[in-house]
């Protein structure tokens, strides 16, 4: 019988083995391969010693030019790389990743700040900070005929609430954010300021958001006050109208990243009457 | 024989027509709410036809309170129910199993074990799993009763190692609701404690479902 390492490259979005995506990660031929390897070795956790390694080489690829008739470009799966990178906890990745933030695809930067967010990688805060200097004028202006904004703002922003360090220089930066008009922005900055300060205003601020008429600005509100853990939020979460499995994610984090009142079991009870 | 609605009542179709009519999200979630805080277990099949047709609509706080409309309905709505269910609306069909879980009528029981062991949806699964630890067993003979409550546990020990943290946290409240009214010494009570170790185990990695698996433990063994 033929062993795993004898297989052929099978198409993408079938269960495929770690040695299959490492396997994918190593071939140049086809990029797609690559994109759907790198994001599997970041949702499997993958322990391997060559994970990080194959994840960085796709990062320092990002500008070469791209095979013909891979249908995905480097910058994809450069994108993906980043975002695996955030959750292998591997301090190696994090040069890198500051590289990438002065990159010219936004999209890579923001993968990248959210990575380092996870990482809590102390040396981005600077580079995070200098990113949104400009404030909701300048890197939180809209982009000439696209719907993003200049820079990642929200993701930055929450990477600076992540990495948790509090400097009075860091909350000046992100505070301008909170008059930002797009309530997901004003919504990543009320979390990250939250869980800088724990101070009480940012979490009611959050909470006010769970009362917004658009259904994506209470989905995003339920997942900062969880990414917090602000358990005064419990009835606020409960009210608010969205899927029962967003409000189950955040009260998860409530209960594994909060404290005080309401109590673990409170919370407990509150996740089983939404399943 | 003409039926003269009761004063101070309003009629059910008048309500299933002012979902009909709904011309905005919203105007559609007040019409439901309505519709679904009059409904009880005498509703007319329009009724329960309506409010099977709104899981489809993809709108949640509407979809939430046609399951609750549904469950107030009670049996009524099981056999609507089971024969509505699209198999291409993954959405719609979440909320049909929601429902038949709140309903707990032992005849949704085949499509929660292949909704619980089968669906690609995480919410689907974890709705099942409920469901299989909430069915309404006492009035059933004590034959099938004990089969029924095997069948279950089987399939919630089936899906002890599913992917997603929810749905193992919903394993574990089913175990533990399913088998709260056994006796210490039951070999179903025994093996529901096996399970939940397992879930609080060191094989867990996720805080929420081991807290979850040892306050039912603690419960099972006080």
């Amino acid at each position: 019988m033929a062993g795993a390492d004898d297989a052929p490259l099978t198409g993408a979005g079938e269960p495929i083995s770690e040695q299959e995506a490492l396997r994918r990660m190593r071939q140049q031929d086809d990029l797609s391969l690559q994109y759907y390897a790198a994001w599997w070795l970041g949702r499997m956790r993958s322990h391997h010693p060559e994970a990080v390694p194959l994840l960085l080489a796709a990062l320092q690829r990002r500008s070469e030019p791209s095979p013909a008739d891979s249908g995905v470009d480097r910058g994809a799966v450069a994108r993906n790389a980043a975002r695996a990178l955030g959750k292998l906890e591997d301090a190696r990745a994090v040069p890198e990743l500051l590289a990438v933030l002065a990159d010219g695809d936004d999209g890579l930067r923001e993968a990248a700040a959210r990575a380092l967010g996870e990482l809590r990688a102390e040396a981005a805060v600077t580079p995070l900070c200098q990113r949104l200097a400009g404030g909701p004028a300048v890197a939180g202006a809209p982009q000439e005929n696209s719907p993003r904004l200049r820079e990642p703002c929200e993701a930055l922003i929450e990477a600076l609430g992540d990495i948790g360090s509090a400097d009075a220089a860091v909350l000046a930066v992100i505070e301008p954010f909170l008059d930002h008009d797009r309530p997901l922005i004003r919504s990543a900055a009320a979390r990250a300021l939250l869980q800088l300060t724990g101070e009480q205003r940012w979490g009611a601020l959050l909470v006010e958001l769970l009362g917004h008429s658009q259904l994506q600005v209470r989905r995003a509100a339920l997942m900062d006050l969880g990414a917090v853990g602000w358990r005064p939020a419990l009835e606020p979460i409960q009210r608010t109208l969205a899927e029962n499995s967003l409000k189950l994610i955040a009260l998860r984090g409530l209960v594994e990243r909060g404290q005080g009142d309401p109590d673990t079991d409170t919370l407990l009870h509150a996740m089983d009457a939404l399943l | 024989m003409t039926l003269t609605p009761t004063p101070g009542t309003v009629d059910p179709l008048q309500l299933v027509a002012a979902v009909d009519q709904a011309a905005t999200a919203a105007e559609l979630l007040r019409a439901t709410q309505t519709l679904a805080a009059a409904a009880n277990d005498a509703a007319p099949a329009e009724v329960i036809a309506c409010l099977v047709g709104i899981l489809g609509f993809n709108n949640p706080g509407a979809a939430v309170a046609a399951v609750d409309g549904l469950i107030a309905i009670g049996a009524e709505a099981v056999a609507p129910l089971l024969s509505g269910l699209d198999e291409h609306n993954y959405g719609a069909r979440a909320w049909a199993v929601r429902a038949l879980a709140g309903i707990g009528d032992v005849r949704g029981l085949e499509l929660l074990e292949q909704a619980l062991g089968n669906d690609i949806g995480p919410s689907v699964r974890r709705a099942a799993a409920r469901g299989l630890g909430a069915l309404r067993l006492d009035a059933l003979p004590q034959e099938t009763r004990l089969a029924v409550r095997e069948r279950c546990l089987s399939a919630l020990e089936g899906s002890r190692g599913d992917g997603e943290w929810v749905v193992r946290y919903a394993v574990a409240v089913a175990v533990e609701s399913l088998c709260a009214p056994l006796a210490a010494g039951d070999p179903l009570q025994q093996r529901a404690r096996l399970s939940l170790q397992a879930l609080c185990g060191p094989d867990e990695d996720t805080d929420v479902v081991r807290l979850r698996a040892e306050a039912a433990l603690r419960r099972l063994e006080a």
